[in-house]
């Protein structure tokens, strides 16, 4: 069948385009969600430059609530869902559903509240670096001087 | 008078808010939880199949932080579609206490309170926590009025330390913890009447003394539980074993418990006992209580999860009468399967099915005859539990 030389080099084109177009839209999607690498960051006043997941998961589970130097300690947790926030608690070893069960438990029991929960990870840095004895999580890309970095979470 | 306990409740809630406004404290939070159900229950003993909807419990708490190491909680239940109006269920003050936190080792708590024992008692009536609508059977406040839920499980405590003690990887939990004895507290005790007039004072110079130790390891969590009280609710049958009501006035009771829950994978396993010896020191009256359960539930999703659970329930009765004595045997076997469904974090849907095995063995000494009576029927029931 004949065609138009400028049409059969469009159809052509939209052809290969088809073939084209997923992995545009996987380059364009991916590095968006890719989040590297995530810090654990902490305000500059706490007392200690490490911590361990099992240290995190006290603080987190609000079963430990003072740093060594008897100082309260604040945690805030993500609003969103998505990649950064389950490779933390990934990394504590829960679900975000089981940490929640735990909050729950706490709270109705009258033991604590749950962490605040904030909009953006800006706000995290934000809340930290203003909050005395706090605790959060970013990309480790997007951390500042304004906040201590106490681990980093491989991505997988 | 049918709207003063309105008026009064919404003054008090006025006040707060007043309060509140005036000394600038952080703020009082106000929160609750309740569960509606329908069940199905199928024909026993003399009660026909029926179907019913059921507001099963309303909890409302108020909670305050006093300062940093400070709290103050207060949680008020409503049972069995509540109305003091129709006379309907039950309302209860179930807590109202004081916490001084010092740190995660130690903690003290003064006033009304659920004490710790075992794993569930703490929590036993937070529905949202939990994923049976009817809960393993001597924690069910609901049927409080025909099972003695008490008998088994320290209802009530007025103070207790509590903390853990992390070492390494483990947590080394513990609790003891002051009450009074339950059902003590007669104020007009007859020899010819049973006890049906308490006041809430304990009127003995006894305690109901208790604690729980135990070991967390990540979701490993084991412990063992003991409680020691004393009882004076024999008191009015010693006429009729020739005995003198004294003799009956303090009797020990001891509550044994241990718990153990695990989760691997997407697996979760729970399990209890508890035994009540009641030693009455004399042979013609004995009495003994077991309860065990375990529940084995699998996350489906995260949402969803899916359970199956197993409870027994035994009573031990020897009442030797001078004309009727005899020897009382009964179990309550209940195999449970139930789902529960996160629609979202704050509303939980519920599937329960269980099938109860009851059997009585009456043993009367003289004549020696046997009796044996036993009953077999299914609950069905659906529920939504509200966090709000």
């Amino acid at each position: 069948m004949f065609m138009p030389l400028q049409s059969r080099y469009s159809f052509r084109q939209r052809n290969r385009m088809k073939g084209i177009f997923p992995i545009l839209l996987f380059l364009s999607i991916w590095p968006a969600g890719a989040f590297g690498q995530v810090a654990v960051i902490a305000n500059p006043s706490v007392p200690v430059d490490t911590i361990t997941n099992n240290e995190l998961l006290d603080f987190y589970s609000r079963d430990i609530r003072l740093w060594n130097n008897n100082k309260p300690v604040t945690v805030f947790d993500l609003k969103p869902k998505g990649e950064v926030k389950e490779a933390f608690y990934a990394f504590l070893g829960k679900s975000t559903s089981r940490m929640k069960s735990i909050w729950m438990k706490k709270m109705l029991s009258g033991e604590g509240d749950p962490p605040a929960a904030l909009n953006s990870e800006e706000d995290m840095l934000n809340k930290v670096s203003l909050t005395p004895g706090a605790i959060g999580f970013v990309q480790l890309k997007l951390v500042t001087q304004s906040v201590k970095v106490l681990a980093v979470i491989e991505s997988k | 008078m049918k709207w003063f306990k309105p008026v009064t409740f919404c003054l008090i809630l006025f006040s707060i808010n007043n309060v509140h406004a005036q000394i600038e404290e952080s703020p009082i939070k106000i929160f609750g939880y309740f569960q509606n159900s329908l069940q199905h229950w199928t024909a026993f003993e003399d009660i026909r199949e029926h179907n019913s909807f059921s507001l099963q419990q309303l909890n409302f708490f108020l909670q305050k932080d006093l300062g940093r190491n400070w709290t103050a909680l207060v949680n008020f239940e409503f049972l069995n579609n509540f109305s003091s109006s129709r006379q309907w269920g039950d309302a209860n003050l179930e807590e109202a206490w004081l916490r001084y936190r010092l740190n995660e080792k130690f903690n003290i708590k003064l006033g009304l309170q659920i004490p710790i024992f075992n794993n569930l008692n703490e929590i036993n009536n937070r529905t949202p926590l939990l994923p049976y609508i009817i809960r393993p059977l001597v924690y069910e406040t609901s049927f409080g009025e025909f099972f003695p839920v008490e008998e088994f499980v320290p209802a009530r405590a007025f103070a207790q330390i509590y903390g853990f003690l992390p070492i390494g990887k483990f947590k080394f939990d513990y609790a003891v913890f002051l009450g009074n004895s339950p059902n003590i507290s007669i104020n007009n005790y007859s020899s010819d009447e049973s006890p049906n007039e308490q006041s809430g004072i304990d009127t003995t110079t006894t305690f109901l003394v208790g604690g729980r130790t135990g070991i967390r390891y990540g979701e490993l969590k084991l412990g063992v539980s003991a409680t020691h009280e004393k009882i004076n609710h024999f008191m009015y049958i010693a006429q009729y074993i020739g005995r003198n009501p004294s003799e009956l006035k303090e009797v020990p009771a001891i509550r044994l418990g241990g718990d153990f829950s695990y989760g691997f994978g997407n697996f979760w396993f729970e399990s209890e006992f508890i035994l009540v010896d009641i030693k009455t020191g004399i042979p013609e009256l004995d009495l003994n209580l077991e309860f065990y359960y375990a529940t084995l539930g699998y996350y489906w999703t995260e949402k969803l999860f899916i359970y199956g659970s197993y409870w027994i329930t035994e009573s031990h009765i020897t009442i030797l009468f001078t004309d009727e004595d005899f020897k009382e045997d009964e179990g309550i076997l209940i195999p449970n399967f139930g789902i529960a469904y996160n629609l979202t974090d704050r509303i939980r849907m519920k599937a329960h099915y269980s099938k109860v095995k009851s059997n009585d063995t009456i043993r009367l000494i003289l004549p020696n005859r046997i009796t044996k009576k036993e009953d077999n029927f299914s609950v069905y029931a659906l529920a939504i539990s509200v966090f709000f």
